[in-house]
């Protein structure tokens, strides 16, 4: 355990270096202050522990042997970054040796912050946030980049959740949070995993399976607005493991709505959004798993009302709007020897996003696509130390259009895509470096090949750690980006190179901070525009990108957990696509705030009650928020917000928890920015809220003791 | 044309890296859990047999050089005892100071010792056990391994533990991975 003296002088040097590396002093402050706060209850907490090592070890059984650590019993924090993680490698690595930057949230965290949906969780992290794309629908953005379309894969279980007709994903009161075990994001590219859609991240969320589950889990958020209610969502979820076979089913329905505030277009024309901007969960999961062999089926059928459409709003009743997906894997592990496994997998998903009735200025759109995918893989350990991931992949997309006279580009209501992959990767763990070398080639019948080679180091040398890492990837042309694009221009792939530099260090047992530096680079990236007859056009134009730094630090003690990171870009060394740039602000892009802090801090006061603060601090921002006299739309910086939020979670009987909380405190209404000039208004988000949460687990089973120290 | 400015001070990044990585000097690393591995080489010296002739008397366990679990196994000694027997722990600096130990624990520091002590204890009943991971395929009869997840596991290379003429238990051997 490092010194109080050390701490203080580690972290006052990490102060100074941001404050030379941004001249940002008041942030760089507030950030101290967050960070230095906790160092005199760290040496408390320690020392009153040391008094605790009370039991005799020496009569252990060998079983409870295999379960010692060679660091001792890990507090919280140690079973954090010491998680095995496979998202970023395939082969499980700890966090700190995974090739990706990392960040990890689990059910707890999940729990005792309140979140009231993914977008919760989600802007928690650095690097991500949120804008609104059309129709209401809000997609997410990463490290300063709009990511909706294709850019951020997002895998439940392993399913991509991506809808394959634009490649984009949905939040908001979409996912069960409830039922979610813990996420694993990669804060940088998967291409070389996981292909088209990972280009610049990856957000995998695992939810409860049958063993996790041992019983029965159900509950439920109510949150009421200023104006009217905001959330009200119920789920349950049955499962068990019994032997080898494992079985779960989960149900999450409820009615959102998006904000209770008035929208007003650029042309002054005004709705209020309670009652208008709903958003309705409607996911079900079955899973059955016997040994290696198991089968998966999620229903996610994710209904919205809205009358912003693109921008103006739109005369009447809301437009209902729906997305409706149905997914299907079967997953065959077969592990002939302790070396080496084989994992046949076949998936089938079927999407219909994006569906609405006709309304002023749009025709009805109602489009149905299916992807039917086989891959195969295997991975070879050739000792404790080499692994070897081989595999080959195949999938075909067709997409139907319901819509009577409307027509893909091929003048038919149908289109037929498929594509081949194949991918590999080396990990060699040695004593002073872990090396990681992988690429991925794909060759799509239409659009053309991508190959995305990429090569890491990482290595923690106790206290410290390093990763160092360079990845091509690339966003794969969705159905609808290749039925919008120029015959005589077509379309290809955008391929992307991202150099990322992580150093991080354990402060103690309880702490840890880590520090990272991006570049990313985009070229042939794909924008949308309109041809000279109006019409949607994909092409491939110019490039983008951000430079920028993330730094973390976490604090878990036994009453108090604290985190705080930060997050910067800038775009203004890398081309910029005009639509998306702030030509006030060339480092800047629009939508998202160059600077943003987050910061946790959760008090259990017992064992039983929790207590957190947490808040997202948002630099300025840059909007188009009105036209002028000529229709041009105008740009405005937006001014900074700070998101406070108060949750309190309790929970008097065993398995059962209570929680109320307020979120937004400071009643700042965030609003939800186009990142592209689109012509839309910022979208209000939700009043300060109230919020209601109840959840309740009834185990099938004790679980078994776990060897304590 | 506006002259674009950064922010960010690419100089000023690379200082801020060096002081960042010069600050880890001065903090101490992550503490290794020695009451773990002592539990460990206690039952190593449970879950193996030694040869009619060592089985009497004290049981030598030694330790080359200076080492944090110097004190966890002088408490094990002090609190426990091997079929009957006293555990004694000795301290060694050199390779001939093992002379007439059962048990000899390599020290992460003094890893480069094991081929000398393999050399010195050839043919005689003695378990080497090497701190660092790696050792057993070395001529070390077990040494220590790191997991991913922190968990402590071992290596077993039951040729050397044969030559030494000791016998180690099918139950150890199951816990553990043989290399050979």
């Amino acid at each position: 355990m490092a010194t109080l003296g050390e701490i203080f002088f580690c972290t006052t040097k990490f102060i100074f270096t941001l404050l030379l590396v941004i001249k940002r002093p008041l942030i760089i402050i507030v950030l101290a202050i967050l960070v230095c706060l906790p160092w005199k209850m760290v040496s408390q907490t320690d020392s009153t522990e040391a008094k605790k090592d009370t039991i005799d070890f020496y009569d252990m059984s060998l079983e409870q042997l295999l379960k010692m650590r060679a660091h001792g019993v890990p507090n919280e924090l140690e079973k954090l970054i010491n998680s095995l993680i496979s998202v970023a490698s395939k082969k499980p690595l700890n966090t700190r040796e995974s090739p990706s930057i990392i960040s990890l949230i689990t059910a707890d965290d999940i729990l005792k912050s309140g979140a009231r949906d993914l977008i919760d969780v989600l802007r928690t992290i650095p690097g991500l946030d949120f804008g609104v794309d059309v129709e209401g629908a809000v997609g997410v953005g990463i490290r300063g980049n709009w990511a909706h379309e294709g850019k951020v894969l997002l895998l439940v279980d392993g399913l991509e959740m991506n809808e394959i007709l634009f490649a984009t994903t949905q939040f908001g009161n979409h996912y069960p949070l409830d039922l979610i075990k813990r996420i694993e994001v990669i804060r940088g590219p998967g291409s070389a995993i996981y292909g088209g859609f990972a280009e610049y991240g990856v957000i995998n969320i695992i939810t409860k399976q049958g063993e996790d589950l041992n019983g029965i889990s159900t509950g439920g958020i109510y949150g009421q607005g200023q104006n009217d209610y905001l959330h009200r969502n119920a789920y349950f979820a049955i499962g068990n493991k019994v032997n080898d076979l494992e079985y779960s089913f989960m149900g999450h329905m409820g009615d959102g709505q998006r904000s209770d505030q008035d929208y007003t277009d650029f042309y002054d024309s005004t709705y209020n959004m309670a009652r208008n901007s709903n958003t309705k969960p409607n996911y079900f999961s079955a899973s059955l798993k016997y040994k290696g062999l198991s089968y998966r089926w999620i229903a996610d059928y994710y209904n919205t009302s809205m009358k912003d459409g693109y921008g103006d709003v739109i005369p009447g009743l809301a437009i209902q709007e729906t997305f409706r997906s149905t997914f299907h894997e079967v997953k065959y592990v077969i592990s002939p020897n302790k070396k080496l496994s084989i994992t046949p997998r076949f998936t089938f998903k079927s999407q219909t996003p994006w569906s609405s009735k006709a309304y002023t200025g749009k025709e009805a759109y109602n489009r149905t696509a299916t992807r039917a995918l086989g891959n195969l893989t295997a991975s070879y350990n050739l000792n404790r130390y080499v692994n070897f991931v081989l595999g080959a992949e195949y999938y075909q997309d067709k997409a139907v259009d319901h819509v009577d006279s409307s027509y893909f580009s091929n003048d038919e209501q149908e289109v037929a895509y498929n594509n081949y992959a194949f991918f590999t990767q080396g990990l060699v763990k040695t004593r002073p470096v872990n090396f990681i070398v992988g690429a991925r080639y794909d060759k799509h019948n239409v659009y053309g090949d991508a190959f995305v080679p990429r090569v890491g180091l990482t290595k923690k040398y106790g206290a410290f750690h390093f990763k160092a890492l360079y990845s091509s990837s690339f966003r794969a042309p969705s159905i609808e980006n290749v039925n919008g694009s120029s015959d005589s221009l077509g379309i290809k792939p955008e391929l992307t190179k991202v150099a990322e530099l992580e150093l991080g260090y354990k402060l103690g047992r309880r702490s840890i901070i880590s520090v990272n530096l991006f570049d990313i680079t985009t070229t042939d990236p794909i924008v949308y525009k309109t041809d000279s007859s109006n019409a949607d056009l994909y092409v491939n134009e110019g490039g983008s990108g951000t430079q920028g730094i993330e730094a973390e630090y976490k604090l878990r003690l036994k009453k108090v957990n604290f985190g705080v990171n930060y997050a910067f870009y800038t775009a203004a060394n890398k081309q910029q696509i005009s639509d998306y740039s702030v030509s006030e602000d060339t480092s800047a892009l629009l939508a998202f705030a160059k600077h943003r802090v987050n910061f946790s801090a959760i008090w259990n006061p017992t064992e039983k009650l929790s207590v957190n603060l947490n808040a997202s601090i948002y630099g300025s921002r840059w909007a188009y928020t009105s036209v002028d006299s000529t229709d041009t739309s105008v740009l405005e910086k937006l001014p900074s917000t700070v998101l406070l939020n108060l949750f309190i979670n309790w929970e008097p009987v065993e398995g059962l928890n209570i929680g109320l909380g307020c979120y937004d405190i400071l009643n700042q209404k965030f609003n939800f920015i186009q990142p592209y000039n689109g012509y839309h208004p910022p979208l209000p988000g939700p009043s300060r809220e109230i919020v209601f949460k109840l959840q309740y687990n009834l185990h099938f089973k004790a679980k078994n003791r776990k060897v304590t120290k | 044309m506006r002259k674009k400015q950064s922010i960010v001070n690419y100089k000023a990044i690379v200082i801020a890296l060096l002081l960042l990585c010069g600050s880890f000097n001065s903090a101490k690393a992550q503490e290794t859990d020695y009451k773990a591995y002592t539990l460990f080489v206690y039952n190593f010296m449970k879950y193996v047999e030694w040869p009619e002739a060592q089985s009497k008397g004290d049981f030598i366990l030694a330790v080359i050089g200076d080492s944090p679990i110097n004190k966890e196994l002088q408490a094990l000694a002090s609190a426990k005892k091997i079929k009957g027997r006293n555990i004694v722990l000795r301290k060694c600096n050199t390779v001939e100071d093992t002379y007439g130990c059962h048990l000899v624990f390599v020290p992460n520091s003094k890893s480069a010792m094991v081929k000398a002590l393999k050399e010195q204890t050839k043919d005689k009943p003695v378990l080497i056990v090497g701190e660092r991971e790696g050792l057993a395929k070395k001529g070390a009869s077990l040494s220590f391994v790191t997991e991913e997840g922190d968990e402590l596991k071992f290596d077993i290379n039951k040729k050397e533990i044969e030559q030494h003429q000791l016998k180690i238990s099918s139950q150890l051997v199951s816990l553990g991975t043989l290399i050979n």
